[in-house]
């Protein structure tokens, strides 16, 4: 090794990368085109919210912790209603937690399609990359026209869910579900034989069931090491208990077994939300949570898209928490990351990296960051709002007009691309 | 005079210079167009290659300090020149090319390999990690390719006798039925034309994921510009060889050999892009092992059958 | 006796000084008093080598006013969670680091130190984190004294309002 040394060349990956979606910084030292070191430097994304939620009420938090990460954002905030709810002694009523299922599930079709656009991306597989990209649309939509949103859902809240679900919406979803479904076993299909596909993924990012234990991953990392660790089964919360769930395993321990776990998931979540649409308890979906929670402390976790993820409340007795820390998932599979990208090929540390779906804003949640650089303008909440109503004026578009279009027109617009 | 005239013409109107720069861009469109079909998406308008070379014209040119500043700019138009001079030598709408000699061949299969070298040098002189490396790539991609695509494009030389471009083209168009002993040899020179364009799956040295965009990444304006264009350029040079070599169909009517050239040409091009759409990058150690490992003994085995055939004319 | 209370009453057993500062919350669910630094690293040695924890989840910082308080969350085979508690003073916020048991908790130690002060002994020399370069130094965000209102951010200094302070006092 010492006698290469001259020919090591530094290579910087990020802060700013085609391949990272988000900031992060790896210094790579090369020898050709092999990793020999790695250094990792990432908390680009500090936003101040733990420090932020020490000084908002429970209520208003709800809408902080939904924004800790843009892509699982229900998850976080059901890991922190059920610890309120259970400081508090609240049992929320069986349809709200049914309903918390559906949205956490259609919640992992959505976060998992889009993993699976950005690892083929990295791999230079643009095409998979547009279809699955495609498809998460549907899944999208399917949480706006249950919950009034794309992301960041705001269905939750303390004692429940906001929104109910009706027929008609459950009659849609299945429908939508069913070409989700065939979409999804031609990706299965698609992952086990196209050649070049496997050539890329087996035997990259490597982390075996040891490993796995020794550096502590969780989610789907885990489980494609074997490791069948999944909170749902585990600690089941909200509707679980009632739902079966089958835990996906792998024993590849790459990113082929990460693929492999993450696309079966997919088929598992699509059944366990059909399984909630047919046997939705009727009844209330609001209990009522008093203001103040009583004081104490709680710790919470839920199974994320990409893991698990776990809530420590401390509460003083008043309506303003005293201490919130969320170790989101992405948080425990970095330690494992320096371990999978030495000794790899350069070509190969795009998707190794990818392949633990890293969520930056998830890891760095903690510290606040300036925002203002004097060139840029502050609107208050209602500025905002104006501006953005006009912005739309101005090209021809009236916001009170747009209506969530409804899934059947999807439907169609997949019938047309498959003719 | 009139000789030196038409000369002129065929050199830098057609089917020379111009008609290779216009092709090219026509080429760059559809082959974006059904790459983004076959992607579910729409793809750019027709004129996108040509709004992106004009908008690329009339940006800054940046030259990195480090940078050798000579070499720099003059690597753009050597690429371009090579690529330019060897289409003088490929027959478009007859079987004899505009130029052509005995072992005019070798000329355009040296001549092919500049666009790379100068990619290299490019990336080389950048002084950049990411270009550093994707020229390092390129060279490294250049080793892989080469050999297969020689033997490919050889071995039908074989049999006919001729190591002129247009001769071949005329001995297949008078003995039609050995062109299916070359089929093999077609596929093997189309993996190989897909390696030595740099696209998937074998976009490794310009892999933007990784190395951003390998060799050009330090390039910018007029010179990324006139790059662009010799690799447009080189998808029509390397398609239209093909066609001469592989496809030798010709009605010795002009207007509909041009026609049947367009014809073969966006046949080969949309093999090209379906093989672009259906596969991963591959990473630089398996391209090197496919092509040594695979391309290069099919094409030997090639070359050996053409020898036999050769022999029992 | 479930597995939670078995845990217990084994450090119970092993430790006297720990006898009744250990308590299952539910099912799964182990919560500590806080203890002190050297009791602490007794009971993290015992768990990690003897007990099987071998997962270590995070470190939650905690400001109790007088003392800081540093919550490890660890884990075994059966998922269970114990939250191990340790308090130091603010005056001398020394700890020693437990990536010797657990690798995994350098990226939370390092947050313990940018965020609360703490002083973490035998730290690897790292790059500091989460805090960005430049942040000025003795400023610890996470500390319930600290007040973002009173941080500037384009100079990046702390500039709390001393006189208000002294006039609250006088009156």
């Amino acid at each position: 090794m010492s006698d290469n040394s001259s020919n090591r060349i530094v290579i910087p990956l990020g802060p700013q990368h085609p391949a990272l979606k988000e900031p992060g910084s790896f210094t790579l030292t090369l020898e050709g085109e092999k990793v020999v070191n790695a250094v990792i430097g990432i908390g680009y994304n500090h936003r101040g919210l733990e420090k932020a939620l020490e000084s908002r009420t429970y209520i208003q938090n709800l809408y902080m912790i939904e924004r800790i990460c843009g892509i699982c954002s229900h998850t976080h905030s059901v890991a922190y209603c059920q610890a309120i709810e259970e400081m508090c002694g609240v049992e929320i009523p069986m349809r709200a937690k049914y309903i918390r299922v559906i949205i956490a599930e259609l919640e992992r079709l959505h976060s998992h399609l889009l993993w699976l656009g950005v690892a083929a991306h990295e791999i230079g597989f643009d095409t998979l990359f547009m279809y699955a990209w495609r498809d998460r649309e549907m899944v999208l939509d399917m949480l706006a026209e249950l919950c009034g949103n794309r992301v960041n859902y705001g269905i939750n809240t303390l004692g429940g869910v906001r929104r109910d679900i009706d027929d008609n919406d459950a009659h849609e979803i299945k429908k939508i579900l069913r070409v989700l479904h065939n979409q999804i076993s031609y990706y299965l299909e698609l992952a086990t034989n196209e050649p070049t596909l496997i050539a890329r993924l087996a035997d990259v990012g490597k982390l075996n069931h040891d490993d796995a234990l020794k550096f502590g991953a969780v989610g789907p990392v885990a489980r494609a090491a074997g490791i069948a660790n999944d909170v749902r089964k585990i600690e089941p919360y909200a509707a679980y208990d009632e739902v079966p769930v089958n835990v996906i395993t792998d024993d590849h321990g790459d990113v082929l077994g990460r693929t492999l776990v993450r696309v079966k998931e997919m088929l598992e979540s699509i059944s366990i939300i059909r399984y909630c649409l047919d046997n939705l308890p009727a009844g209330e979906i609001l209990a009522k949570v008093p203001r103040k929670v009583p004081a104490g402390e709680m710790i919470s976790r839920t199974e994320a898209p990409r893991g698990e993820n776990i809530h420590y409340i401390n509460s003083d007795g008043s309506d303003i928490p005293y201490r919130i820390r969320v170790r989101a998932p992405s948080e425990a599979n970095w330690h494992g990351m320096k371990h999978m990208l030495e000794g790899s090929f350069l070509a190969d540390v795009p998707i190794a990296i990818a392949a633990i779906d890293p969520c930056y804003s998830c890891t760095d949640r903690a510290i606040f960051v300036n925002s203002d650089n004097g060139e840029s303008r502050l609107y208050d909440w209602k500025g905002l709002r104006e501006y953005s109503i006009k912005w739309h004026r101005d090209r021809g578009l009236n916001i009170a007009d747009i209506q969530i279009p409804m899934a059947k027109n999807y439907i169609q617009i997949q019938r047309k691309t498959n003719d | 005079m009139i000789e030196a005239l038409t000369a002129l013409f065929k050199i830098l109107i057609f089917p020379g210079f111009m008609f290779l720069t216009t092709y090219g861009m026509l080429l760059q469109f559809l082959d974006r167009k059904i790459y983004a079909r076959l992607q579910n998406r729409f793809g750019p308008p027709w004129y996108q290659p040509l709004a992106d070379f004009l908008k690329l014209i009339g940006k800054e040119t940046i030259v990195p300090t480090l940078a050798n500043k000579g070499m720099f700019s003059t690597l753009p138009v050597v690429s371009l020149a090579a690529v330019s001079t060897a289409f003088v030598y490929i027959p478009i709408y007859r079987m004899q090319a505009s130029f052509s000699f005995e072992g005019d061949l070798i000329i355009v299969l040296y001549l092919m390999a500049l666009p790379s070298i100068t990619t290299f040098l490019a990336g080389w002189y950048s002084r950049s990690v990411y270009a550093t490396i994707g020229s390092v790539r390129t060279l490294t991609q250049l080793f892989a390719y080469e050999v297969p695509l020689f033997a490919a494009l050889l071995s039908p030389s074989i049999i006919s006798g001729s190591w002129s471009i247009s001769g071949m083209a005329e001995f297949y168009y008078h003995n039609p039925t050995l062109i299916l002993v070359n089929l093999p040899s077609m596929f093997i020179a189309l993996i190989s034309i897909q390696g030595k364009l740099a696209r998937k799956p074998f976009d490794s040295p310009e892999a933007e994921t990784e190395i951003v965009s390998g060799a050009f990444v330090e390039y910018s304006g007029r010179l990324l510009a006139i790059f662009k264009m010799s690799v447009d350029c080189e998808l029509v040079l390397l398609i239209s060889l093909a066609a001469a070599i592989y496809i030798p169909l010709f009605t010795n009517i002009i207007v509909l050999d041009i026609l049947l050239y367009f014809a073969k040409t966006l046949v080969l091009l949309f093999a090209l892009s379906i093989f672009k759409a259906a596969m991963a990058r591959l990473r630089m150690d398996q391209i090197i092992n496919f092509c040594w490992k695979v391309l290069t003994p099919l094409a030997m085995f090639q070359i050996i059958i053409n020898l036999i055939v050769r022999g029992a004319l | 006796m479930n597995n939670e209370e078995i845990i217990v009453s084994k450090i119970f057993d092993r430790f006297e000084f720990a006898r009744d500062k250990i308590h299952v919350q539910k099912r799964l669910r182990i919560i500590s008093d806080p203890f002190s630094r050297e009791e602490f690293e007794q009971i993290i040695e015992y768990l990690h080598d003897e007990l099987g924890f071998k997962i270590a989840h995070h470190i939650v910082g905690i400001d109790y006013g007088e003392d800081l308080g540093f919550i490890y969350m660890l884990g075994n085979d059966e998922h269970i969670i114990f939250a191990l508690k340790e308090k130091v003073s603010k005056e001398n916020p020394e700890i020693n680091s437990m990536t010797k048991y657990y690798p995994s908790l350098l990226m939370h130690e390092l947050e313990l130190v940018d965020l609360f002060g703490a002083i973490v002994k035998d730290l690897p020399d790292v790059p500091s984190y989460p805090l960005p370069d430049g942040w000025p130094k003795g400023n610890h965000p996470m500390r319930k004294d600290w007040n973002p209102a009173y941080f500037d951010h384009k100079t990046m200094t702390y500039n709390p309002p001393a006189k208000e302070v002294k006039e609250d006092e006088k009156q």
